[in-house]
């Protein structure tokens, strides 16, 4: 379990740098778009082809940020709840309230623009709390309580898997 | 070897495990739609909320549909058409295909056409006149259908798979009649699958002319200007490039601007211009706009007067971002004139034009009802995803709009979610009485396609005078895809027809 948690940890991590190069993509196509002499109105960002060739950046960031983090972060609170680690289902929640305040504000951007400099700000803390979460099932036994509870987790995980 | 106390401990969370996955299968299978009918939404269509009564104005048989409810039995949306015995007079044939979009001045790309173009044959009818239109689909997979966008035609020819009709297979004909009782700007466009067949260009122009010519509306030269991207090319009537109309010094020139798009489009100009109609109805002694710019929402048109200059130097009228439509001077001179950078400011059509009486009285609606849009996740039909939903409920659980042929319903909408959404509503009109409490001070706003911005609330009202069971969604398709639709409900009033059926009816 403790790898499970330490692996959709890190994963989270990794999306958001996923997310942070597909957006990059996805403007470097339309400014790329916009430079070669096309017009991008609503009616081309709503046809969905306003990123040209990074649309898919628009596409990556939308699956990724919509669905498969907050899934990811959810998946990281559950396996939480089996792994005996300090603060392991805190800094999961934790990931999780981010993760959940970062889709909020995603979604929000449109009507209120501002939201993009938390958004971006926010992107960076997710990356942080994933990062202390991996962290915190990897630190090597140290006290005689950690290893006890290393013990037993080893254990446990034998049986669950 | 696991102790006993472990073995317990595993069996509690793999029992755990089993139940809230199970629960979870059972919660996400019950999303799941199935072959259902707009009958049952809305848990019955009764639990609507705001009735205030009705009027006696019930049979009074202003509708133009000669299928009116007779009071006590149920009326099919199939038999709700228009006079079977008047000979038409004009008729049409418009054949659907899948296939090659040949766009002049860009690249050709996959999509569907009418008579082998798109966008398709513009239909010009004269008011009064009975329009009798065969569709033909030659091979349009998905099945196809035809609905007449801001036309208030009778229900049975509204076009709506699932809802008014079957979608029309390949190899199948439908014939749709109607009286073209508004002279006007309109459209009509495929309701089967339409988030991929309007985008794709199953859609062409209508214009009804006026039975006798208006003063005001009064122009040498009418030209119409529909919007629609191709594969990502924005083009107008079809090509990807600018439209130039002849126009001798001083004339003026009808521009019909048509946004089949999914987003709202923008009409501006250095010349002054004059608003002449919105969605077909004409606006009261309008004024002229100067250093201001007109935004037309999805699916919405809009009638603009241009007076061609008396220098005989060209008049560019941009239409959406990248197109325009040059009036006058010599004819593809060069590149016609220069670009004129957008006016950030809107015109207001709340108080454009000079009020005149409205032809019904809204202060004592007999039915008033809540539109509100918002968004939360959620799963439709086994998808998950962050949905639209309407007065906080999702679909298909959204509420259904009753009426009884007669009420005057007024409309509270209102947009509590972060994106603008352009709402249609089939079969009438609506007059904008407010916006976020401020009363129309201009000529009435009479609209089919409103767009209400993040944070707006309308009040809108109109009067049931067309029985049927009338969609009234988004017109960002894929937000009707994503739940943003319900319907306007006649009492009396039953469909045959399902969608997800046999005949494979997917209406969004």
């Amino acid at each position: 379990m403790r790898k499970v948690y330490s692996a959709l940890a890190w994963i989270i991590a990794g999306g958001v740098v996923v997310q942070a190069a597909a957006i990059a993509f996805a403007f470097g196509g339309v400014i790329n778009r916009v430079s070669n002499g096309d017009v991008v109105d609503k009616a081309l960002l709503e046809s969905r082809t306003a990123g040209g060739v990074g649309e898919s950046g628009f596409w990556i960031h939308g699956i990724v940020g919509g669905m498969v983090l907050p899934l990811l972060a959810l998946a990281l609170l559950v396996v939480s709840f089996f792994v005996r680690a300090r603060g392991a289902k805190l800094w999961a929640a934790i990931t999780l309230a981010l993760v959940a305040l970062q889709v909020t504000l995603g979604f929000s951007i449109i009507d209120v623009p501002f939201l993009g400099l938390i958004h971006g700000a926010n992107a960076l803390a997710i990356v942080g709390a994933a990062v202390v979460a991996a962290f915190r099932v990897r630190r090597a036994p140290g006290s005689g309580v950690g290893t006890t509870e290393t013990a037993e987790e080893a254990t446990s995980d034998a049986v669950s898997a | 070897m696991p102790s006993r106390r472990d073995l317990l401990r595993c069996a509690v969370v793999g029992v755990a495990v089993a139940t809230a996955v199970g629960a979870g299968a059972v919660a996400w299978s019950s999303t799941l739609l199935g072959e259902y009918s707009v009958m049952d939404m809305g848990g019955g269509h009764g639990t609507a909320n705001g009735h205030t009564g009705h009027g006696s104005s019930a049979g009074s048989g202003a509708a133009a549909a000669s299928g009116a409810v007779d009071g006590s039995d149920t009326v099919s949306v199939a038999d709700l058409v228009a006079d079977p015995d008047r000979a038409p007079d004009v008729r049409v044939e418009l054949v659907a295909r899948q296939g090659t979009i040949d766009v002049p001045g860009g690249r050709p790309v996959e999509g569907y056409t009418v008579n082998g173009t798109s966008p398709g044959p513009e239909i010009r009818a004269r008011q009064g006149d009975l329009v009798e239109v065969t569709f033909v689909n030659e091979s349009v997979a998905d099945g196809a259908t035809l609905h007449w966008h801001g036309i208030d035609v009778p229900n049975a020819a509204d076009g709506v798979a699932g809802v008014t009709q079957d979608a029309v297979p390949v190899g199948g004909r439908f014939t749709s009649r109607f009286v073209a009782t508004e002279a006007g700007t309109y459209w009509y466009h495929s309701h089967q699958v339409s988030h991929e067949q309007v985008v794709g260009g199953l859609l062409g122009a209508v214009v009804i002319d006026p039975a006798e010519q208006s003063a005001t509306a009064d122009a040498a030269t009418d030209v119409t200007a529909l919007l629609h991207v191709y594969g990502g090319q924005q083009t107008l009537n079809g090509a990807a490039e600018d439209e130039f109309v002849a126009a001798a010094p001083g004339t003026t020139v009808r521009v019909r601007v048509l946004n089949t798009d999914q987003g709202t489009a923008s009409v501006w100009s250095d010349a002054p211009f004059r608003v002449v109609a919105t969605d077909g109805h004409e606006v009261h002694e309008p004024g002229e706009v100067a250093g201001q710019r007109l935004l037309i929402p999805a699916g919405g048109r809009v009638d603009v007067l241009v007076r061609a200059r008396d220098d005989g130097e060209p008049v560019r009228v941009h239409t959406g971002g990248a197109r325009s439509v040059v009036v006058g001077g010599s004819l593809r001179q060069a590149q016609g004139p220069d670009d004129v950078p957008q006016p950030s400011e809107s015109l207001d059509l709340l108080a454009y034009g000079a009020p005149e009486p409205l032809e019904f009285d809204p202060s004592q609606p007999d039915r008033e009802y809540e539109y509100v849009i918002a968004r939360r996740f959620g799963i439709i039909d086994g998808r998950p995803g962050n949905f639209w939903t309407i007065n906080g409920r999702m679909f298909p659980d959204v509420p259904m709009f009753d009426v009884r042929e007669g009420d005057v319903v007024l409309m509270h909408l209102r947009n509590d979610s972060s994106e603008v959404h352009p709402m249609h509503l089939h079969g009438h009109h609506v007059v904008v009485l407010s916006r976020d409490g401020v009363a129309a001070s201009g000529s009435p706003w009479i609209v089919d396609s409103l767009d209400v911005h993040p944070g707006e609330a309308y009040d809108i009202a109109f009067v049931a005078d067309n029985p049927g069971i009338w969609s009234d969604h988004c017109h960002t398709l894929a937000h009707a895809v994503d739940g943003l639709i319900t319907h306007l409900m006649y009492e009396g009033v039953t469909t045959p027809y399902t969608i997800h059926g046999d005949a494979g009816n997917s209406p969004e």
